[in-house]
């Protein structure tokens, strides 16, 4: 009779007890930060979540919806855990819906969302090929939405249903902001006849007034300011490289990213600077990003006030190597840009190169919708 | 106590008191040579294949053994953001365990090495992984998560074409991290316990480099020897201080230096320059402590190997030499054939140089002149440096870890 009692009581104390909340040990993993600071305290919050179900997943989803790099992998452990503890055995009741909404949440942290995509795919092993398609506006499944438009296109055209494939291909091109996705579906439309315009889909600027080589020994030229820098007088003429006169030419760049070679446009040269020009007309003020990237190395001018400038050589002009958020005012902005070349590499092998590329975009890579006013 | 200090890590790096393990990038020396014994010589996809695990992802880190694991490090995913740390059975292959985190900065990367170049490193408490998204992460070695560092987030992300590759190292009580980019380059020291820095050196005339550092024993101290952007600089891994500067080396460096009959071996190229140089020293020592120099045969990413008074190196081209390490003479020079990223090994006699399609050519090096054993072909691409240890020959493939053993 009293064991009776006892293990009612028990039941009763059982009954009582409250259900764990994760959110003081989820709180601790958030204090983590720079120097490995909070690591013994989250280690040890970690393993108390760890003990737990599928229960605490949702709120530990929520948590993993941070900014703080260093307490999203804490709590990626204990997510790996769970997760893996729970396929492992029978009958477990998945909040599959919960995870369905936070998936679609475009506004989470991408890298937990696909994380749980991976789980869905283990869940419902059909649902990743009718969500994906849906995500063309997604910045973290747009890259695989925009793959399946091309797809679904190339699909089309095998079935010789070009409507289909027009507006497949053009579904794709509206929402890539991949350079290569951008280039590979405007190729497509305009196989079939469609207009499509990558430059300005990305926002690359190919009207320039273009001036150089200004003389610019070793690598004197980034911090070596010339007449441009000043004040852009498109009709003047300055003493340039061998003391030869130089003067702004007009350029149209046909190349297929925008990328100008100098060396084509204003002689094949070592140590010198080169300068672009160019003005562009946007309807409203508006925050943007200015992406370069140039061949030795690079600074931008907008309206007259430096807004980016790094001082490497012989790295190479690469696609959006360097972004600089811009704030665009609204009618005429001007943009001067500064490419120096350098010495010759001591291996003769190695190409001088002399190149620069610039685009304005919003933060996406959408190009912004600009006029050039040259 | 700092000499005792300096003649404890002189022993560890010349009579390998961890030989039986393979604890970090190239070995318990950090220059590709065990005191390990009964190695196999010969292998094919089938014969002396103890085991063979399919790894995920892409990486050019070399397998570490710690008694009966085996680590190994990878990456995947579009931006190779996707990191794995996992833990393999020595004696059966069978994974121990996986972890699986989120890299804060990918960078662009090498298609066989993703952010997986730099190889881990443990003391046989903890293993550290640094991975080129600029990530330091150090586990038990059950696989328990202890700390880790962001250190992109904290000093900028890495900005490198070919992903950060350098492989940390452990000294005193600290694990040292060369991190050279187009950025903001460092060198960092952090507590192995806390992960906390223990200093920061800034090398803001550095750009870019993809070798390792190395510890350097000299007189009654100890020197971290970087390599990278046309120099060697030597510091003193206590304090982060540089201490000297030779000039010369290539614009961009793989390779990690070696060191050996009192002098550390360092090669740069293509089209660079072996040095052999005297520690030591303070200010330029450009001029005052190279021994000798040889330009040939030089090479871009794989390391050289010292064994005995004997430096061979296997360059990028398949072109292989051997040179007198007291002089720099050329003794022979041979063409391997096919490709190499992997920095060669040896044990018990033998020196293994495994190319890009594969094949591992055994040398006997007990002998004075060129003499082939054998040349295995393990039926994989191969970009990663092989590890030893206990009588097994690991080879990281481009999809698989084997375990190469005598049946």
């Amino acid at each position: 009779m009293k064991c009776f009692v006892a293990c009612l009581m028990l039941v009763g104390l059982a009954a009582l007890d409250p259900p764990y909340d994760p959110a003081p040990h989820l709180a601790l993993i958030a204090k983590t930060g720079p120097q490995g600071e909070g690591a013994a305290a989250a280690k040890l919050a970690r393993d108390e979540l760890a003990k737990h179900g599928i229960e605490v997943l949702p709120q530990l989803l929520v948590a993993m919806d941070t900014s703080n790099a260093v307490a999203a992998n804490w709590y990626r452990t204990v997510y790996e855990e769970i997760v893996a503890r729970e396929l492992a055995r029978d009958g477990t009741t998945w909040p599959v819906e919960f995870f369905k909404e936070y998936i679609s949440d475009a506004k989470r942290v991408g890298r937990p969302r696909r994380l749980v995509l991976g789980l869905l795919d283990q869940l419902e092993p059909m649902f990743r090929e009718k969500w994906l398609p849906t995500r063309l506006d997604d910045a973290e499944f747009r890259y695989e939405a925009v793959g399946l438009a091309v797809t679904a296109g190339d699909r089309a055209l095998k079935d010789k249903d070009q409507a289909a494939a027009k507006a497949e291909f053009r579904k794709a091109f509206e929402a890539a902001r991949d350079s290569t996705q951008v280039t590979q579906a405007a190729a497509k439309l305009k196989s079939l006849g469609e207009s499509a315009d990558a430059v300005q889909h990305l926002g690359l600027v190919t009207e320039w007034w273009l001036v150089g080589p200004f003389d610019a020994p070793q690598k004197t030229g980034f911090a070596k300011v010339f007449e441009p820098e000043g004040k852009v007088e498109l009709q003047a003429k300055y003493r340039g490289q061998d003391g030869a006169e130089i003067a702004w030419k007009r350029h149209h760049e046909t190349d297929t990213l925008g990328q100008l070679d100098l060396n084509k446009q204003l002689g094949t040269t070592r140590e010198a600077v080169g300068y672009a020009y160019s003005e562009i007309d946007v309807p409203r003020e508006q925050a943007a990003q200015v992406r370069c990237g140039a061949d030795d190395n690079c600074s931008v001018w907008l309206n007259g006030q430096k807004v980016f400038g790094r001082d490497q050589w012989l790295n190479g002009t690469r696609f959006d190597r360097f972004i600089t958020p811009i704030q665009l005012k609204a009618g005429r902005n001007t943009l001067l840009v500064k490419a120096c070349q350098g010495p010759q590499h001591k291996d003769p092998e190695v190409p001088n190169n002399w190149s620069l590329q610039l685009r304005l975009c919003d933060e996406q890579g959408r190009g912004i919708e600009f006029k050039t006013s040259l | 106590m700092q000499k005792l200090l300096v003649v404890v890590l002189f022993v560890a790096l010349t009579a390998s008191v961890h030989a039986e393990n393979w604890p970090g990038w190239r070995g318990p020396d950090r220059n590709g040579v065990t005191s390990d014994t009964g190695v196999p010589t010969t292998w094919s996809a089938t014969e002396n294949v103890l085991w063979k695990m399919p790894l995920p992802g892409i990486g050019t880190s070399n397998p570490v053994v710690w008694g009966d694991k085996v680590f190994v490090t990878a990456s995947e995913g579009r931006d190779q953001g996707e990191l794995h740390v996992i833990c393999f059975d020595r004696d059966t292959g069978r994974e121990r365990w996986h972890q699986r985190l989120w890299g804060t900065a990918p960078t662009l990367f090498y298609g066989r090495s993703g952010m997986a170049s730099p190889s881990p490193v443990t003391d046989g408490k903890r293993l550290f992984a640094f991975f080129g998204t600029g990530d330091v992460f150090c586990f038990d070695l059950d696989g328990g998560l202890l700390w880790q560092r962001a250190i992109a987030d904290e000093y900028g992300p890495f900005e490198n074409r070919f992903a950060a590759a350098s492989s940390p190292l452990l000294f005193e009580d600290k694990l040292i991290v060369q991190c050279d980019h187009y950025g903001a380059s460092y060198v960092i020291a952090l507590d192995q316990q806390t992960g906390a820095n223990r200093w920061k050196s800034d090398r803001p005339e550095v750009w870019l480099s993809w070798s390792s550092p190395q510890l350097v024993p000299s007189g009654d101290r100890i020197e971290l020897v970087l390599s990278g952007s046309e120099k060697l600089d030597g510091y003193d891994p206590r304090t982060g201080s540089r201490l000297w500067t030779l000039r010369g080396l290539a614009r961009e460096c793989v390779p990690t230096p070696v060191l050996g009959l009192g002098m550390l071996f360092v090669v740069s190229g293509p089209n660079g320059t072996h040095i052999a140089i005297k520690p030591g020293g303070s200010g330029d020592i450009t001029d005052s402590h190279v021994v000798w120099k040889n330009d040939r045969g030089t090479s871009f990413v794989p390391s050289a190997i010292l064994v005995g008074e004997r430096y061979y190196l296997a360059d990028d081209k398949g072109i292989g030499s051997c040179l007198d390490a007291r002089t720099g003479k050329l003794l022979w020079k041979k063409r391997f054939g096919d490709k190499f990223t992997a920095s060669p090994v040896a044990a018990d006699g033998k020196l293994f140089f495994t190319n890009e399609a594969g094949s591992t050519l055994v040398l006997d090096v007990t002998q004075a002149g060129y003499e082939e054993v054998a040349r295995n072909d393990i039926g994989e691409e191969v970009h990663a440096s092989p590890a030893i240890s206990q009588g097994k020959f690991f080879l990281r493939t481009a999809k698989n870890l084997v375990c190469v053993g005598i049946k």
